[in-house]
């Protein structure tokens, strides 16, 4: 008898224990927790890299991390490149569409939006990026889409990122959707393609402030807060996802074409990874 | 006998004449693809389905096939077994990729 009590307390203890343990079937998972950690050691990853630069300062690139650069390009900002764009970007902004409205009707804030994009539609399941939001207004009132990569497309980008200077990168990663398309970007980010066999993290992570040739890589954190870029190389303005494109050809990996989803999740991820900086776009690069 | 002799020559000469004139038999239309070609174009395919197609490798295979278009066999196998290389790494290296890229995540 006493051995029959003793047993059944000890299953009854063992079950109490299990239950107290196990974690119920429909719990929610903190998806911004888990990207939060994310972010967390990425940007503990620059830091401890460049322990002298300060975290605000990784929205300049390249710049933050070399002086000689830095003042070349203080001196280029003194009359940027893109003055011109940006005041093209205004006028096509506030340009009446057939119907009467313009850009400018879809945006709020008068167009201040930088900060709002890119961000998970929990409604289609994707994301949206600022020129997607540009052009899907463009269609929506009738009107031809801009062609992705540059020209008009990142005129508007570049006026709205002008006025939008000093936001706080802050996306929200706030569903198993969302979670999903971060981790598509995420593997993006990380993986190696290509006949070189190279991701992004290996140049922008691991050879960042190092030499490449004669050009010196630019940290990935901060990478997406000050596009659009009036390139040298390109001797215009340009969008990310043209600077994507770019980066894919030059690793000999077939590039995906401008807002496609791989490009949109990428930004996303990047994106997040920047979480606390500021946008300071549009900007000029070598 | 001069007669018979020009008689002759002209029953050799009339079927070389015209063969000459005659218009010449249709040449068979050059080859736009072979099976190393197809070979190594559904290789691409696959690495691009994968995401990881490289940069040249379609651009190797239009080589391939305008090779083989001007009746150069041997460059156009060349290139078509280049290509199929190409695609055949850019799948192993999707596949190694997909799950194998958290090892890529530098450490701190």
């Amino acid at each position: 008898m006493k051995k029959t009590i003793q047993r059944g307390l000890f299953t009854g203890a063992l079950v109490l224990m299990t239950a107290m343990t196990a974690k119920p079937a429909n719990a929610a998972v903190n998806y911004q927790a888990l990207v939060d950690a994310d972010v967390k050691k990425f940007q503990g990853f620059f830091r401890k890299e460049f322990p002298d630069v300060k975290l605000e300062d990784f929205g300049n690139g390249v710049y933050a991390l070399d002086e000689d650069a830095r003042k070349q390009w203080k001196e280029m900002e003194e009359f940027p490149p893109y003055e011109l764009d940006v005041e093209a970007g205004k006028a096509l902004f506030n340009k009446p569409f057939a119907n009467g409205k313009s850009l400018a009707s879809c945006f709020p804030n008068g167009g201040a939006v930088r900060g709002m994009y890119p961000y998970f539609d929990e409604k289609r399941k994707e994301v949206v990026t600022l020129e997607m939001a540009i052009n899907e207004c463009r269609v929506a009132n009738g009107e031809k889409p801009y062609a992705w990569k540059k020209g008009d497309i990142a005129r508007v980008s570049a006026y709205i990122a002008s006025i939008s200077r000093g936001q706080k990168v802050d996306v929200k990663v706030k569903s198993k959707a969302a979670y999903d398309a971060y981790m598509k970007g995420k593997e993006m980010f990380y993986a190696k393609r290509g006949q070189l066999n190279m991701s992004c993290s290996g140049c922008h992570m691991e050879y960042a402030g190092r030499h490449l040739r004669a050009e010196i890589m630019s940290p990935a954190l901060g990478h997406t807060t000050h596009f659009p870029v009036f390139r040298s190389k390109w001797g215009e303005i340009g969008t990310l996802h043209r600077r994507y494109a770019g980066c894919n050809e030059n690793i000999g990996a077939k590039p995906f074409p401008a807002q496609s989803k791989e490009y949109r999740d990428l930004e996303f991820f990047q994106t997040v990874m920047s979480n606390g900086l500021k946008y300071n776009g549009p900007a000029s690069r070598k | 006998m001069k007669k018979v002799l020009s008689l002759l020559s002209m029953l050799v000469l009339t079927p070389s004449a015209s063969l000459l004139l005659a218009e010449p038999a249709p040449a068979a239309p050059a080859a736009s693809s072979s099976p190393l070609i197809e070979q190594a174009e559904a290789a691409r395919k696959e690495a691009d389905a994968l995401g990881y197609e490289w940069r040249d490798t379609a651009k190797i295979l239009d080589s391939a096939r305008e090779a083989l278009q001007r009746g150069d066999q041997a460059e156009s196998d060349k290139l078509a077994s280049k290509a199929l290389f190409q695609a055949r790494a850019g799948k192993a290296q999707g596949l190694y990729m997909a799950k194998n890229w958290k090892m890529m995540i530098p450490k701190n």
